[in-house]
C-alpha cells in the first residue's frame, strides 16, 4: 500500500513537472470544441443535439493523445526500467499511471464542459452528466493507457495508438454519447447506457490491470 | 493427441487443396445454376451462398487468433504467433469479403450500399481492429517477442470487446434481416440450404488452406530472421 | 568451478541461466555463485552476453531456464528485488525531479528505514548534497552517474549488478565509485567492465563470457588476493 501511494504520487507529480503536454492536450480539446461549434453552427440552427458527439469525441481525442506520452517519459529516462527491478509490482506502476491520467483527463474534461456550458447556453454541469463523464473516462483511459506501453519499440506509434484504440472504444463512444443525450433531455432514460458504460468500464478495467504485467515485460 | 494432429496436419498439401477447388466449384455451380431463383429480391440473392459462410467463419479465424495469442502468452512460442497473424489476416479477408457481398446486395434490396445498421457496424468494427492489429504486428520485426507479445494482447482484447460490440450496436439499432438458417426449422427451401451448406464447407476449407499457407509464410519469415541473426552473432564474436 | 571458501554464504547463485532472443541463445547455461562480499569483473566482447545476463539477474529479462537466488531468496520474488541495487548503461532518473525527489521516491519503494537521514548521509557521499534541489535534468554526465549510485546503493543491497557503470564518468567518479560500491567489505559486486586495466584495482575475480557461455571463473578463489588473475 505503502508503495501504491509512492508510485501514485510520483505519477502525479511528473504530471505536473510535465503539464506543457497536458496543457497542449487542454488546448486541443478547446480547439476541437471551438471548431465543431463553427462548423455545425453554419450547418444547423439547434446544436444541443449534436453536442453529446462533440464533447466525447473530443474527450476521446485528447485521452489518446495524453496517454500516448504517459510512458514515453519513463521509457525514455529509463526510470521504467528501474521500476520493474524494484519490488513494486507492474500492476503498481499501472494503477499509478492510470491514476495520474485520469485526474488530469477529469480535469480536461471539466474545463470543457464548463466551455460547452458557456458556447451552447445548456446546463452540462449536473451530477449525472459528472457521473456518465467519470465513469466514461475510467472506462477509456484503463485502454488507452494499457496500449500505450507500446513504448518507445513500435515505429510509428503516435499514429498506431489511436488506430488500435478507437475501435476498441466504439462501445464505450456509443453508450457515452446516447447517456449523454439522454442526461440534456434529448432522448428518453440514461439507465441502459448507464449500464452500458459502467460493463465497458468494468471490463476494461479488469483486462487492462491484468494484462498490464505481460505487456511490461521484456 | 498432438501426434494424432501432428498426423491430420500432414496431410494439409494432399487434403486442403483439392477439398476446397471442388467444394468452391461445387458451391459455384449450386449458387449459379441449381439453386432457385429467389422471388423478391432476385438474382442477387445469390450471394447469399457466399456472404453468410464469409461472416460466419471470419468469426472462427478471429478465435484462431485469440486461441493462438493466449498461448503465445502462455507458452512464449513464437510458433503461435505466426499462428495468430496467419488467422487475422484470413479473418480480415473474410470480414472484407462479407462487407464487400453485403454492400453489392444491399444497393438493390436496401437502396443504399451501406446503412449503420447493428450488425453492419459491428462487422466494421472487427475489420477495423484486426487490420489495427496487422498493422501494429507488421511494424516489429517477425521475431520481435515484444511487439508480438503486445499484439497478442490487442487480439485478445479484441476478441474480449466483440460481445461488448454487439450489445452495444444492437442497442443502437437494428436493419439487417434476422437470421434465418439457425433456427429449428430454417425458413430456407431445401435446395437453398444444400448449396448454402456447400458454401460452408467450400470457405471453412479455404479458410483453413489459407491460414495453413498464411502461418507456414510467417513461420518461413520468422526462420528467416532467426538465420539472419544467428550468422551476425556468429560473425561478431 | 572451484570450490568456494568455507564459510561465506553465497550472496549470488545462479543454476544453467540461458535466455534466448530472437532465435539466438545469447545467454547459455551460465552457472555462478558468487561469495559474499565478492567483487566480480565480468568480462567479455560486445554481444557475448554480459547485458543480457545482468538484465537477467536485476529481473528485468525473464530467463528462458534456468534459475538464480539472491541473498539465499528465488529470483522472482520481492525480497530479492529488494537486495539488489543496479546500476546501468542510462542512470534511471527522473530527469524532471530534483536528486532530493528521485531519492525520496526510490526509498519509499524500497521501504527504506528512516529514509531522509540515509538520504543525506548518500547524497554527501556522492558529493550532490549542495545540489539536492536543481533538477536532475541540467546535471552533467557525470552527475548523473554519481546519483545514479546513490539510486542504486539507497537501500544498502547485498548485491550490486553494474553494467560498464566507468562509462561517461570522470576519473574523479570513477575513484568515488570504487571508494563507495567497490569498496564496502559486505557489498557484493557483479560488474561488466572494458576497463581491464582498472580492474585489478578492485576486482576479487573475473567471470568470461564469450558467445554466451561462461568461460572463465575466478569469482570464488582469492577472496583476500587482490592479484589481476589471468
Amino acid at each position: 500500500m505503502t508503495s501504491l501511494t509512492a508510485v501514485v504520487a510520483k505519477d502525479l507529480r511528473l504530471a505536473w513537472r510535465n503539464r506543457a503536454a497536458w496543457l497542449s492536450a487542454m488546448a486541443f480539446s478547446t480547439i476541437a470544441v471551438l471548431t465543431y461549434s463553427f462548423a455545425f453552427d453554419l450547418a444547423t440552427g439547434d446544436v444541443r443535439p449534436l453536442l453529446p458527439g462533440v464533447l466525447w469525441t473530443t474527450f476521446l481525442f485528447a485521452g489518446v493523445f495524453a496517454a500516448g506520452q504517459s510512458f514515453q517519459e519513463e521509457v525514455d529516462d529509463g526510470t521504467f526500467d528501474a521500476l520493474l527491478f524494484s519490488p513494486v509490482g507492474a500492476t503498481t506502476i499501472f494503477l499509478g499511471k492510470l491514476t495520474a491520467n485520469l485526474i488530469a483527463l477529469l480535469i480536461i474534461e471539466c474545463s470543457q464542459l464548463v466551455l460547452a456550458t458557456i458556447l451552447f447556453d445548456v446546463g452540462l454541469l449536473t451530477p449525472e452528466l459528472l457521473g456518465i463523464v467519470v465513469i466514461g473516462t475510467v472506462g477509456y483511459v484503463s485502454l488507452t493507457t494499457l496500449l500505450a506501453t507500446m513504448g518507445g519499440h513500435v515505429r510509428g506509434r503516435s499514429v498506431l495508438l489511436p488506430v488500435l484504440s478507437l475501435p476498441l472504444l466504439v462501445p464505450l463512444l456509443i453508450g457515452a454519447v446516447r447517456a449523454t443525450g439522454a442526461s440534456l433531455g434529448l432522448e428518453a432514460g440514461t439507465a441502459p447506457w448507464m449500464l452500458l458504460l459502467l460493463v465497458f468500464a468494468i471490463w476494461s478495467t479488469l483486462a487492462a490491470v491484468l494484462l498490464f504485467p505481460i505487456a511490461a515485460e521484456q | 493427441m498432438s501426434t494424432l494432429l501432428l498426423r491430420v496436419y500432414d496431410w494439409r498439401w494432399s487434403v486442403l487443396p483439392p477439398v476446397t477447388g471442388i467444394a468452391m466449384m461445387a458451391m459455384i455451380v449450386g449458387a449459379l445454376v441449381a439453386a432457385p431463383r429467389e422471388i423478391i429480391e432476385g438474382e442477387v440473392q445469390r450471394l447469399m451462398y457466399l456472404h453468410v459462410p464469409s461472416a460466419v467463419i471470419m468469426y472462427l479465424a478471429f478465435s484462431v487468433t485469440a486461441f493462438a495469442s493466449v498461448m503465445f502468452l502462455w507458452k512464449r512460442d513464437i510458433r503461435w504467433d505466426a499462428l495468430a497473424r496467419g488467422a487475422a489476416v484470413v479473418g480480415v479477408f473474410l470480414c472484407g469479403m462479407a462487407l464487400a457481398t453485403g454492400a453489392i446486395w444491399g444497393k438493390p434490396i436496401w437502396g443504399v450500399y451501406w446503412t449503420w445498421d447493428a450488425r453492419l457496424t459491428a462487422t466494421l468494427v472487427l475489420f477495423l481492429i484486426y487490420s489495427a492489429y496487422l498493422l501494429a504486428r507488421s511494424v516489429a520485426g517477425p521475431l520481435d517477442e515484444q511487439a508480438a507479445r503486445y499484439t497478442a494482447i490487442f487480439a485478445i482484447i479484441g476478441v474480449a470487446d466483440i460481445p461488448i460490440i454487439q450489445m452495444s450496436v444492437r442497442w443502437w439499432r437494428t436493419l439487417h434481416p434476422q437470421p434465418i438458417v439457425f433456427q429449428p426449422t430454417p425458413a430456407l427451401p431445401t435446395e437453398m440450404l444444400a448449396v448454402l451448406a456447400l458454401g460452408f464447407i467450400a470457405i471453412a476449407a479455404l479458410a483453413a488452406w489459407l491460414i495453413v499457407l498464411q502461418t507456414e509464410t510467417e513461420r518461413a519469415a520468422q526462420r528467416t530472421s532467426a538465420l539472419r541473426a544467428e550468422i551476425d552473432h556468429r560473425e561478431i564474436a | 568451478m572451484t570450490a568456494s571458501p568455507p564459510d561465506v554464504p553465497i550472496a549470488l547463485e545462479a543454476t544453467a541461466l540461458t535466455r534466448k532472443y530472437g532465435g539466438v541463445t545469447v545467454v547459455r547455461d551460465v552457472d555462478l555463485a558468487l561469495p559474499a562480499g565478492s567483487k566480480t569483473a565480468l568480462l567479455g566482447s560486445n554481444g557475448a552476453g554480459k547485458t543480457t545476463l545482468l538484465k537477467m539477474l536485476s529481473r528485468l529479462l525473464t530467463p528462458t531456464s534456468g534459475s538464480f537466488r539472491i541473498d539465499g531468496h528465488p529470483g522472482p520474488s520481492p525480497e530479492a528485488a529488494r537486495a539488489v541495487g543496479v546500476l546501468g548503461h542510462s542512470p534511471m532518473l527522473y530527469e524532471d525531479f530534483t536528486p532530493l525527489e528521485n531519492l525520496r521516491f526510490f526509498a519509499r519503494i524500497y521501504d527504506v528505514a528512516d529514509a531522509d537521514a540515509r538520504i543525506e548521509e548518500i547524497l554527501r557521499q556522492v558529493g550532490l548534497w549542495l545540489r539536492r534541489h536543481e533538477p536532475t535534468a541540467i546535471f552533467s554526465r557525470g552527475y548523473h552517474q554519481r546519483l545514479a549510485l546513490a539510486r542504486a546503493l539507497i537501500h544498502d543491497p547485498a548485491v550490486l549488478l553494474a553494467d560498464e557503470p566507468e562509462t561517461g564518468l570522470d576519473p574523479e567518479g570513477v575513484a568515488l565509485l570504487d571508494e563507495i560500491a567497490l569498496a564496502r567489505p559486505a557489498l557484493t559486486v557483479l560488474a561488466a567492465t572494458h576497463r581491464i586495466d582498472h580492474i585489478g584495482a578492485w576486482a576479487s575475480g573475473i567471470v568470461r563470457l564469450e558467445r554466451g557461455r561462461l568461460v572463465e571463473d575466478t569469482s570464488s578463489v582469492g577472496l583476500a588476493t587482490e592479484g589481476t588473475p589471468a
